[in-house]
């Protein structure tokens, strides 16, 4: 089954027929974990670096935020057997504008977020595609674990 | 011919939105005109006053009490609103297309058009600023003219993407200098062709280098940001990706903290969940089967 995750939310699978995946990250992060062992596996697509701008919002929708979403999404794979250990991290996203006065940088801190957070957890970001201009499609295929990107029709591992 | 002309060409045989648009238009700039003429003129199109009603009755707007004839609508909601939602209604099923070369699967470029209108309003809104009368109708524009190009960048897909990408040349940029127009301009012509007034023409050709426009307008200021945080969002973000360039006087003007520029992010997701129903506008009406 194709999981689609929308933005500002989540997709987890313990299931290795599932593929879950979501599409168009601008500035937004994307991470996918996978436990081999637990064989469990989730996705998130987050907007916003911190819950603290729109407290009431992240209370209905805790994956808008990468501080919220993240620590979410990490207690799901917990509650699912998944251990710190054993947990492989991808993040893919965090684009930004041709902004040389970096008048914009909410990419960038949705990437900062989610480094800080997995640090936190002990667990090591094992690759990653983020930053530059472009728009990415992402997604965990259940069966082996892996994470890929689609950017402008080419698709690539992760 | 050269590719420019031979695009300036093609513009020429897209189809006019309907003529009850521009007698709208017309009637909006005829201060005479009574309430009752403009509802009369829409309730006469079965399929406009259908999709006024579900639009005007959608979340966004809030009414506790449901909105059931035309004129009601003008009244809660106003001359200017109901034109825009007109107007929304007759661009639903053209924008809701899918879009060559910028790789947009069908819908995001609606949704995406969406998100600015919702967006130019929200911002003048945080700022304390009345918005203009026409930024909703100018954000659902503001990208028609990729419809058109999207044609001519796939066939010189490669090309562009060098610039853009590896060259780092704003995507509108790129185009131009591969096909001798961007897509604002191809909008800008297109919209002059659907007789449009010429603020929104202009607006719609500057959105994207908003300083060469003749003179600084809120109207370009409002929608060049609210582009800015829609690609943000990535929403009906295509091959083109982010690669445009925010403007820094706008910016100055705008002045943006981190915070309210994340506010207004998470504003204008709200504000899409709101709308439900414009999104399905281009969608064909399952209930009629």
């Amino acid at each position: 089954m194709v999981i689609t995750v929308n933005i500002s939310d989540l997709g987890t699978s313990n299931s290795n027929e599932d593929k879950i995946i979501t599409y168009s990250l601008g500035s937004c992060v994307g991470v996918s974990l996978y436990d081999p062992v637990a064989e469990v596996g989730s996705l998130i697509h987050c907007m916003l670096p911190l819950s603290k701008v729109d407290r009431a919002k992240s209370k209905i929708k805790p994956y808008m935020f990468v501080d919220t979403g993240l620590q979410a999404q990490l207690k799901i794979m917990y509650d699912n057997g998944a251990t710190k250990k054993n947990i492989v991290a991808k993040v893919a996203g965090g684009s930004k504008l041709l902004d040389k006065k970096s008048l914009f940088r909410i990419g960038e801190r949705n990437y900062t977020v989610v480094r800080k957070i997995l640090w936190k957890n002990n667990i090591l970001i094992e690759n990653e595609d983020v930053g530059g201009t472009k728009s990415r499609t992402m997604y965990l295929v259940m069966e082996t674990g892996k994470t890929y990107l689609k950017i402008r029709g080419e698709e690539i591992e992760l | 011919m050269s590719r420019r002309n031979e695009i300036i060409a093609r513009i020429q045989t897209v189809p006019s939105i309907p003529t009850v648009i521009a007698k709208i238009e017309q009637m909006l700039n005829n201060p005479d005109v009574s309430f009752k003429a403009l509802s009369d003129l829409i309730k006469y199109e079965p399929g406009l006053t259908a999709n006024i009603l579900k639009i005007a009755n959608s979340a966004y707007f809030g009414f506790k009490q449901k909105i059931s004839s035309v004129q009601q609508a003008i009244v809660r909601l106003g001359t200017e609103r109901v034109h825009e939602l007109a107007i929304a209604s007759s661009l639903a099923p053209i924008a809701h297309s899918s879009v060559k070369g910028y790789d947009l699967p069908a819908g995001e470029l609606w949704k995406h058009s969406i998100l600015i209108a919702l967006g130019g309003e929200q911002i003048a809104k945080m700022k304390g600023i009345k918005p203009p009368d026409s930024v909703f109708t100018t954000g659902l524009l503001l990208d028609i003219g990729k419809i058109v190009l999207g044609t001519f960048v796939e066939i010189d897909v490669n090309p562009i993407m060098d610039l853009a990408f590896k060259k780092k040349i704003p995507f509108d940029v790129a185009e131009r200098r591969v096909l001798g127009i961007d897509h604002t301009e191809v909008g800008a012509i297109l919209l002059k062709n659907w007789n449009l007034p010429e603020e929104i023409v202009n607006t719609v050709r500057w959105h994207h280098q908003p300083s060469r426009a003749k003179q600084n307008s809120l109207l370009l200021d409002l929608v060049h940001s609210a582009n800015i945080f829609a690609m943000i969002s990535g929403i009906g973000t295509g091959s083109d990706g982010l690669n445009y360039r925010p403007d820094k006087e706008v910016m100055k003007r705008m002045n943006f903290t981190t915070e309210k520029k994340e506010l207004v992010i998470s504003m204008m997701m709200t504000g899409l969940n709101d709308v439900q129903d414009l999104l399905s506008l281009g969608l064909p009406d399952k209930s009629k089967k």
